[in-house]
């Protein structure tokens, strides 16, 4: 085992996770198996090839004991010798609780721990916690699931403080992935990081703010996934995971067999995104047994399903003898992740560029306790998606809850669910962006295609685009934007400049938030929405939402308060310096209509050299 | 008639593949032809592999790989993926 001093050295290295679960029937497979073959004794099969594959290249893995597993003595013995003679963890997975024993005890077909009622959880988490104790003599110390809410992970924590590390979401699977399949698989939890996380106690998606809101454990996502075709597409298709790869057919053949360079491409970006963490970049593998089945699975036969993944163990296992990775088990990325992230308010950043379809399509995702966002700067630096993590949402889930199902955070921003720029004819998308007015004309920074830097500053990170440049009536104008993220207060700037000579010409810049609040495409009741812009102590207007289409203009700052979501969302000029030059000269917040059912903050300034300045504040309400 | 079968491989629907649909496809012995049971697409294993090749042209960096990801501002450096490369 490397000792944490050797790991820390190794912090531009690609942190790698190996994870594999023995499940005696997994759901896929006996789907796919139509129930004419063992799937038993095929899971264990599977089971055994996934970590022979990963030792043949050097690499050690997580084993995540399953519910059913627990009760194979072989599969006990095997995962003893192997972290005997390879060093693998022996975790307990709570996904795989499918199986006779569990039926029989629970008389459910449920199978997803964070869909049960809080009794069931806990009595389910201690069953196999104990059956866990009981076969290996030590608790674990990870374990996970497809999600884990904060209740269960809290519950976890305080009874197994040993447990350090968990696999608690599937980064952006929610309606995306509930369509794919055909309306069939309920897996809502879109919303979270995509990258390991320290979850906040009151709410697991959201980064814990101090150590009195950390859970006490180090989450990560299930699969590393593609962070541009993942939010645009079928989340299942684009992920280290080389089945969905299989699955999302992006790959070709030729004298040598199957071949996809993508999968390569991925973990490389996944790689280069060490450059905007201080060094840190990491990738997991959690293949579980069902994408392996003999009968195939994706158009793909077995032989195709086996040979990606032992060129995926391949791939890293070549990259780890050049130095450029280290396998961890999942307790030693805890380790490692606590020790090079020390900071809570430290934001995990990624500049994510297309690798797949050939467009020059660039991502800019932040996530920090504060907010989750992304800006899409083939629109200019749109802010196209938007998750109010410092309302740290209280949201129960499971059965016996208002959410029997649906564990993803929401939204105010979600151009993909909520249109974003392009409408149809009438009303308006969920989108943050510019519009720039000259006599009588409009142009929108989201029909504006650049590319944008990264730099890390002092004080947060500094995001500044390419400029671009609009013609209306005749006149050039040339608009550079700047982003920047301050760490300490949690809010963000938008800076728009105007780079080029106007020779005098006024116009008019207008910082948009078309905002809504929900989780799927569809906008829950918003009449307890209100609406504000201030003036003065004296001055100001309210709007009760009631889809009346009513405006109210002020001097100082424009909010909505969005008590579903426990978030006020502010849009202002610096409010340090009122008189500063960048100051807009006026907010507006106007409410929607019942077809277009969103809400609209407004700065504008008049300008004909120089820029505006706004920031964008989240606050918990309620 | 026979009940219909799922058919090798788990072929899914490529017309509801377009659209990000994964449906898997049921085969007709007497046909000798797969079926959708969610849209109208029926047609031979032929068939279903060309509209599946055709889907891969959306990919326009399928059998690209990665040279350097370059600076932030400008695309990544592509060149031809050789066979049997990672």
């Amino acid at each position: 085992m490397q000792s944490q001093t050797e790991l820390t050295n190794n912090e531009s290295k690609l942190a790698l996770n190996i994870i594999h679960r023995p499940e005696l029937s997994p759901e896929y497979a006996e789907k796919a198996l139509g129930g004419k073959r063992d799937v038993r004794d095929e899971s264990l099969d599977i089971f055994l090839f996934q970590q022979e594959t990963a030792h043949k290249y050097g690499l050690k893995t997580t084993i995540q004991i399953t519910y059913a597993s627990l009760f194979s003595d072989k599969i006990v013995e095997l995962a003893k010798e192997h972290h005997d003679k390879y060093g693998d963890e022996i975790g307990l997975s709570l996904l795989g609780l499918p199986c006779k024993q569990f039926k029989e005890k629970y008389q459910t077909e449920d199978f997803c721990i964070w869909m049960f009622d809080e009794d069931r959880k806990k009595e389910i988490v201690d069953d196999c916690f104990g059956l866990f104790y009981e076969k290996f003599g030590f608790y674990p110390e990870s374990t996970g699931s497809y999600f884990l809410d904060a209740f269960t992970i809290n519950y976890i924590k305080e009874k197994y403080p040993s447990v350090k590390c968990a696999i608690a979401t599937c980064w952006e699977e929610g309606p995306k992935a509930y369509h794919t399949c055909n309306n069939s698989w309920y897996t809502f939890m879109d919303g979270g990081p995509w990258n390991p996380w320290i979850p906040s106690k009151v709410n697991s998606h959201c980064p814990a703010s101090d150590r009195d809101d950390d859970s006490g454990i180090v989450a990560i996502p299930h699969l590393s996934r593609d962070l541009l075709a993942c939010f645009d597409g079928n989340g299942s298709n684009f992920g280290t995971h080389p089945q969905n790869v299989l699955r999302g057919m992006i790959y070709y053949e030729d004298e040598k067999g199957t071949e996809y360079p993508y999968l390569y491409n991925l973990i490389d970006q996944y790689r280069h995104l060490a450059k905007y963490n201080d060094g840190f970049c990491y990738n997991m593998m959690f293949v579980g047994p069902g994408w392996l089945n003999k009968a195939g699975r994706w158009e793909s036969p077995y032989e195709r399903l086996a040979k990606s993944y032992d060129d995926a163990m391949k791939y890293y296992g070549k990259l780890k003898q050049k130095g450029k990775c280290v396998d961890m088990t999942m307790s030693e990325l805890a380790d490692y992740y606590r020790e090079t992230h020390p900071n809570y308010k430290r934001a995990e950043c990624a500049m994510w560029k297309d690798i797949l379809y050939g467009s020059n399509k660039e991502y800019f995702w932040y996530a920090s306790p504060s907010l989750r966002c992304c800006l899409d700067f083939n629109q200019g630096g749109a802010m196209i998606d938007l998750r109010p993590y410092v309302a740290k949402i209280p949201q129960k889930v499971g059965i016996g809850t208002d959410n029997v199902y649906d564990a993803s955070y929401p939204y105010i921003i979600q151009a993909n669910y909520r249109a974003g720029y392009f409408t149809h004819y009438a009303g308006a998308g969920t989108v943050k962006s510019c519009k720039i007015h000259y006599h009588g004309q409009t142009a929108d920074l989201c029909l504006c295609r650049t590319m944008a830097r990264y730099e890390k500053t002092d004080k947060g990170v500094k995001i500044v685009a390419d400029p671009v440049t609009v013609t209306l009536d005749g006149l050039d104008i040339t608009v550079r934007s700047i982003f920047f993220f301050d760490e300490e207060t949690g809010n963000m700037m938008t800076r728009r400049e105007i780079v080029n000579d106007l020779h005098g010409e006024v116009v008019t810049l207008e910082e948009y938030l078309t905002g809504g609040f929900g989780t799927t495409e569809y906008q829950p009741d918003m009449t307890d929405v209100s609406l504000w812009v201030y003036t003065n102590c004296c001055g100001g207007g309210l709007i009760d939402y009631e889809y009346k289409g009513r405006k109210s203009v002020g001097k100082i700052y424009a909010n909505a308060c969005l008590p579903s979501i426990h978030t006020q969302i502010t849009l202002e000029g610096n409010e340090a310096d009122r008189s500063s030059t960048d100051y807009p000269d006026e907010f507006e917040v106007e409410e929607g209509i019942a077809f277009s059912p969103v809400f609209h903050l407004r700065a504008r300034k008049n300008i004909s050299k120089g820029g505006m300045e706004t920031w964008l504040k989240l606050q918990k309400v309620n | 008639m026979a009940q219909a079968t799922k058919g090798k491989l788990n072929y899914r629907c490529p017309r509801c593949f377009m659209r990000d649909i994964d449906m898997d496809m049921f085969y007709d012995e007497k046909t000798k032809q797969y079926y959708c049971l969610r849209c109208a697409f029926r047609g031979t294993e032929e068939e279903v592999i060309g509209l599946n090749e055709q889907f891969k042209q959306k990919y326009g960096r399928l059998r690209q790989r990665v040279v350097d990801f370059g600076e932030d501002n400008e695309p990544p450096k592509f060149r031809e993926h050789k066979a049997g490369e990672q």
